[in-house]
């Protein structure tokens, strides 16, 4: 960041809000849909038109139905691709940001700088986080941790349960350490939307006064309180979700009740790669 | 250095900034010296306001004219006359200028700028920006020295400290050509080169120990000065302000404004009654200055004040517990309203002592804040010369002159607020023309910027056309030898390091205490014969201990120890022209009150001391010279006291009170 | 707890404290110490007698008048910057404790009620120091150069009055204004590091003072004349942009100055002032 002619400096304001736009477009709006898929494991139960007679049968299907409709989405590894472009995008400056300041939390203990400090370690554990949800989910790099199991977009809440257990059999100690970090990694994650959210309306001059900027972290508190129980009814929902039930529920959905998304081998990577973002 | 003629500004208060600006934008390059930066300079501590006509008060029947008048008879008429006429003429405009620089200054609802009583006046007069003013109009003005620094026109020099003033010539063609200051973080000494040097150094609180002044107001630049040959004037004319914080370290200042907008200054009237304040009813409360000053009440100028608080306290042992120290009282005042006007001071009062004060009456003390006197400074008249002097004026009645600039002097003229060195200026409060022998609240800030705006001018055309030979064709060995006589100096105060094993008397921090305490007094708001000797023989031993003061600190990087032990060589040098120009001044006149002289007395000293520094005694040789007047006729003043000196037991309200009890 | 109420809170605090003082105890004051740039620094220890209203500058001067440290070896006085006494002049800014204030200000009564308490001090860590607790502030009015923080008016010469403004713009003028330029919303930003280099100072966080005085200036009927050039500066390396919304200034700054409003102000005006020159194609 020296060099006063390099790019960095030039386009200095744009990078910066470019930086804060894409925490929100398209990463913010994605995570808050995601979360809704992926918390139908513990309210799709509400889903009257499921397959199913259990609650959590019909959540299952609901989460299958839903992830099926994703993978049928045209142009999605387009839309993946900017997703992640997006990301690594917002992870690299958030880092280059992040390392220019030094924090001090041992001698000015103000909510607001807990806050400054949780948004830059939340943004170091997310990256590292969002690596191996996509890389193990989506890509299938399953070699990451000891046990790990493949996840497959036909057989979406049996494989995903599978995956933050260890096994398809019981949960491992593998999956425990998985679990967690999937619990650890959506709560951070959660936060430094909700806390970036609130600090992109003073960057980009929304809330100017503190009462507006008071009102304004109410909101997006909410928000963050919404989009956390979410998240957590989602890793806990699949962490205790049993293997045999779920696969019972997306078999019987195959074999006739519920339409089953028509695809060639062709497309089948094209939806596979899809829902693994769509999913952790 | 290039040929361009150059002025030396010394001091980065309002005279100074104002100065700067004004020379800048002339066009003559300005070197700036400051022991600080100039943002930080002692005027940010002035808090009341500013005073000048203003069209409402006009309305009401008060002018620039009465403006003047008002501040010869609050200075006792020791001041010069004609500089006060141009400085009240010139104070409406000074606003303007002030507030096209973006001074918040207080609004009224309609969006005209707000007024406030201050003392000395029946009319609002005083211009005010809450309870900072001081310290919003040094930013204003530091902001346009910015600007005129990042063009190149002004060359900031902070932390670096004016040792002496370059002269060449003797007698009358002496001429100040430049000045040796050194760097106080690298301690390098050398000398500048400059056609014409402006003091704006600010008063010498130091000299008293703890004043209302910041730790930079030590006088050393003046005393440098002086002790180089120019003449310092009315040194006995230090005024104490009747309410200040008694701390530890500092009085701090509680602003006249205080009163100005309604407090009220009160002792329990029975003596040693311990209840709280607020539980003590109205009519056992002794409102001094209302009962003693039916008319101006609580603000009647600040020495009559300061002599009322002491006299009850000292005198009449009447103080709150016992103690010195009386009520200010403002809570009768809406607490929102304080805030909005005096925030800046509540919050000060809050802070250092603990009480809320829109609660809690404050307790206060008098203490030293402001130097009358200064360096000696002469000018041209202006186009006013009456037959004979006016009489008092009264509001309404027809004004003698008007209000355009160059009545009082004339704009320009070489030698105003010039020294008796030619090309050496005064300016602010270290000139000694305006206050006479009591400065008016809120003139203060109105008389260094004047000062640095209407005398900018004069030392631009000094500058152009009044200096034989430009400094830069000037000898380099008179700037060596300059240099090296303050090296030398300091060479000799810093051999003394490790020298006296210890002997804590001869620590220069040790001295300095000592000197603050014995002019606190004997020097200060009650003076006498006897004590003003006992004083002079103290300064003697003061003197003697400091020619063998050991310093405690050798290094050749950022020593303050060794700036400051210079500082008090230089105070104990004015101290004693402020003790002996007391003790010669045989007669009472504002803010120097001899209990063996009681009145005043104008046939014999309605003169201005001026002190001369004698190189063979090293002390002053004080000579009387006329006020310069003309302008005004002498006029007792009481300011309407009820019971005038004699028949002090008479106060019927105590008395009452006692009786009630 | 709301701002007023934490203020509230700390002055109830102060209060109990210097309630609970001890009449003529001693306390100590551990300095840390630095004889000049590129020195190592070290600690030196001063048992102080504590006088009546007793503040850390008068400590100081007491060491002064006594530099004798807790292990009775004779040492230097201690260097340190100071000027008002009374928390206007910004000059006495230093680390109290861990945390930055003026020190004039700060009573021992509420920071060392009892006997043997220590109290701490140690230079600014944003700034290099010179020696001592005395550091150099330079790069802070640079700061206020590069925002250009003044009204560009034409002349000193009487030229009328100013513009009109109404009392409550007034008062919001006037709280901006009432920055000392001390330097606490500096020491506390985790966003503004020690550059000791100084050129790089104007690609540097420019920090909340002057942002806050840009503001300040903008709201003036002159000085919003410069409105662009301020943005401008302030969109660049080192802008309002680099500000990490940790909002330790307003929290810290001595005065109550709104600085936070002031970075979202700004940050209002760089958005729009981008916006604008995306569309009408200056620069």
């Amino acid at each position: 960041m020296s060099n006063p002619d390099g790019p960095m400096q030039k386009h200095h304001f744009l990078l910066r809000r470019l930086h804060s736009l894409t925490g929100i477009l398209p990463i913010g709006v994605f995570l808050i849909m995601h979360l809704t898929t992926n918390s139908t494991i513990a309210w799709g139960g509400l889903n009257g038109r499921a397959h199913g007679d259990g609650w959590l049968d019909r959540a299952i299907a609901t989460f299958q139905h839903e992830v099926s409709f994703i993978n049928e989405t045209p142009l999605l590894l387009l839309i993946e691709i900017t997703l992640w472009a997006s990301i690594a995008f917002h992870s690299i400056l958030g880092v280059i940001y992040a390392v220019s300041g030094n924090m001090n939390n041992g001698s000015y203990k103000y909510g607001g700088n807990t806050r400054y400090m949780l948004q830059r370690v939340t943004g170091y554990v997310g990256i590292l986080f969002i690596f191996y949800h996509i890389a193990t989910l989506r890509w299938g790099w399953t070699w990451l941790v000891p046990g790990g199991v493949k996840w497959s977009h036909e057989n979406a809440a049996s494989t995903l349960a599978a995956a933050l257990q260890g096994s398809t059999e019981q949960f491992t100690e593998w999956g425990l350490v998985v679990a967690i970090f999937y619990f650890v990694g959506v709560t951070m994650l959660v936060f430094h939307f909700a806390n970036g959210l609130w600090t992109a309306a003073i960057t980009w001059g929304f809330t100017i006064s503190r009462s507006a900027q008071k009102r304004w972290g109410y909101a997006c508190a909410a928000l963050g309180a919404g989009l956390m129980v979410m998240a957590w009814a989602s890793v806990v929902g699949f962490a205790t979700l049993d293997y045999d039930q779920a696969r019972e529920v997306e078999e019987a959905m195959k074999s006739g009740h519920e339409p089953v998304p028509q695809m060639t081998d062709d497309h089948t990577e094209t939806a596979t790669a899809e829902h693994s973002n769509i999913d952790g | 250095m290039s040929d361009e003629k150059r002025v030396i500004v010394v001091g980065g208060g309002l005279a100074g900034l104002a100065a700067s600006v004004r020379i800048a934008e002339a066009g003559v390059p300005v070197d700036l010296f400051s022991m600080v930066p100039v943002k930080r300079s002692h005027s940010v501590c002035a808090q009341g306001g500013i005073n000048a006509c203003n069209e409402v008060a006009r309305q009401q029947g008060y002018s620039e004219y009465q403006h003047f008048d008002e501040t010869l008879i609050g200075g006792d008429f020791l001041n010069d006359q004609h500089p006060v006429l141009e400085m009240a003429n010139w104070a409406p405009k000074i606003i303007d200028l002030l507030d096209r620089m973006g001074v918040p200054f207080n609004r009224t609802h309609e969006g005209f700028r707000d007024l406030r009583l201050f003392g000395g006046s029946l009319f609002k007069r005083t211009h005010f920006s809450g309870a900072t003013t001081g310290q919003q109009l040094l930013y204003a003005l530091d902001e346009q020295t910015r600007r005129f620094a990042a063009e190149g026109k002004i060359n900031k020099m902070e932390f670096w400290e004016f040792l002496w003033p370059i002269t060449e010539g003797e007698g009358a063609d002496k001429r100040c050509v430049g000045i040796v200051a050194q760097d106080m973080r690298t301690m390098q000494i050398r000398s500048f080169r400059a056609d014409a040097v402006v003091m704006a150094t600010g008063g010498c609180g130091l000299v008293f120990g703890k004043s209302t002044n910041s730790i930079i107001c030590t006088g050393g630049a003046a005393s440098r000065c002086y002790q180089a040959g120019a003449w310092y004037g009315n040194p006995e004319m230090i005024q104490v302000h009747p309410t200040a914080i008694p701390g530890a370290d500092k009085c701090r200042l509680m602003s006249e404004s205080a009163r100005g907008e309604g407090g009220r200054v009160w002792v329990p009237a029975k003596k040693g009654d311990t209840r709280k304040p607020k539980d003590i009813p109205e009519n056992e409360r002794y409102y001094i200055l209302e009962e003693r000053y039916p008319k101006y009440g609580n603000l009647v100028p600040r020495d009559i004040a300061t002599r009322e608080i002491f006299d009850v306290c000292v005198n009449e042992g009447m103080g709150v517990n016992g103690t010195n120290q009386v009520y200010l009282d403002l809570t009768h005042r809406d607490p929102e309203y304080l805030t909005e006007k005096l925030g800046g001071i509540m919050d000060i009062y809050e802070k250092f002592v603990g009480d809320d004060p829109r609660y809690t009456p404050m307790r206060i003390f008098p203490a030293v804040h402001y130097s009358m006197g200064g360096l000696w400074t002469t000018y041209t008249p202006g186009k006013y010369q009456p037959e004979s002097p006016v009489g008092e004026h009264k509001p309404g009645n027809p004004i003698p002159v008007g209000n355009e600039p160059g009545l009082g002097l004339t704009i320009g003229a070489h030698n105003n607020a010039m020294t008796n060195i030619s090309g050496l200026y005064a300016f602010g409060e270290v000139n000694f023309a305006y206050h006479g022998a009591t400065r008016l609240g809120a003139n203060a800030l109105l008389s260094c910027i004047f000062d640095g705006l209407c005398n900018g001018v004069s030392v631009v055309n000094y500058v152009r056309d009044g200096v034989p030979a430009p400094a830069s064709e000037l000898s380099q060995s008179v700037y060596d030898r300059a240099a090296q006589i303050e090296q030398d100096k300091q060479d000799k105060l810093l051999a003394s390091v490790g020298s006296g094993k210890g002997d804590h008397s001869l620590n220069p921090y040790v001295i300095a205490n000592e000197l603050g305490e014995e002019m606190n007094a004997a020097s200060t708001v009650v003076k006498t014969g006897p004590r003003l000797e006992k004083c002079l023989a103290k300064l003697d031993e003061l003197s003697e201990r400091y020619s063998r003061c050991e310093l405690g600190d050798g290094a050749m990087w950022t020593n303050q120890s060794l700036s400051f032990a210079r500082s008090v060589g230089d105070m104990i040098i004015l101290a004693e022209a402020i003790a002996k120009a007391g003790l010669l001044r045989e007669e009472s006149r504002g803010s120097h009150y001899r209990t063996d002289f009681p009145e005043r007395d104008d046939e014999k000293f309605w003169k201005a001391s001026v002190a001369k520094y004698n190189e063979s005694t090293g002390k002053s040789d004080i000579e009387f010279m006329p006020v310069k007047a003309g302008l005004v006729k002498l006029r007792p003043r009481n300011y309407g006291k009820v019971d005038s000196g004699t028949n002090k037991e008479k106060i019927p309200p105590k008395q009452v009170a006692e009786a009630n009890a | 707890m709301s701002d007023a109420e934490a203020h509230a809170y700390d002055a109830d605090m102060r209060r109990a404290n210097r309630r609970k003082a001890v009449d003529g105890r001693s306390v100590i004051f551990k300095i840390k110490r630095c004889d000049g740039p590129g020195k190592p620094s070290r600690w030196e220890s001063f048992k102080v007698p504590v006088e009546e209203g007793a503040n850390v500058i008068s400590s100081l001067k007491w060491i002064a008048a006594n530099p004798v440290t807790t292990e009775g070896s004779k040492t230097t006085p201690v260097v340190w910057d100071s000027g008002c006494l009374e928390e206007v002049c910004g000059a006495c800014t230093m680390v109290i404790n861990g945390r930055v204030r003026q020190s004039c200000s700060c009573l021992i009564d509420e920071y060392a009620p009892l006997e043997g308490d220590v109290i701490t001090l140690e230079p600014m860590s944003k700034f290099p120091v010179i020696r001592d607790l005395w550091v150099d502030r330079d790069r802070l009015f640079s700061a206020l150069t590069r925002v250009k923080a003044w009204v560009p008016i034409d002349g000193t010469y009487n030229m009328g009055a100013g513009p009109k403004e109404s009392p409550e713009h007034q008062q919001m003028r006037y709280a901006l204004s009432e920055c000392m330029s001390c330097g606490c919303c500096l020491e506390a930003c985790p966003q503004y590091t020690k550059v000791e280099d100084e050129e790089k100072w104007d690609t540097s966080f420019v920090g909340a003072h002057a942002i806050s005085q840009a503001r300040l200036f903008n709201e003036h009927g002159t000085g919003k004349q410069l409105k662009g050039e301020r943005y401008d500066a302030l969109s660049g390396p080192g802008g309002v942009s680099d500000c990490g919304n940790a909002q330790n200034c307003v929290k810290v700054c001595p005065k109550g100055i709104p600085l936070t409003e002031s970075i979202g102000a700004v940050g209002r005006g760089t958005t729009i002032h981008a916006i604008k020159q995306f569309f009408q194609g200056k620069k």
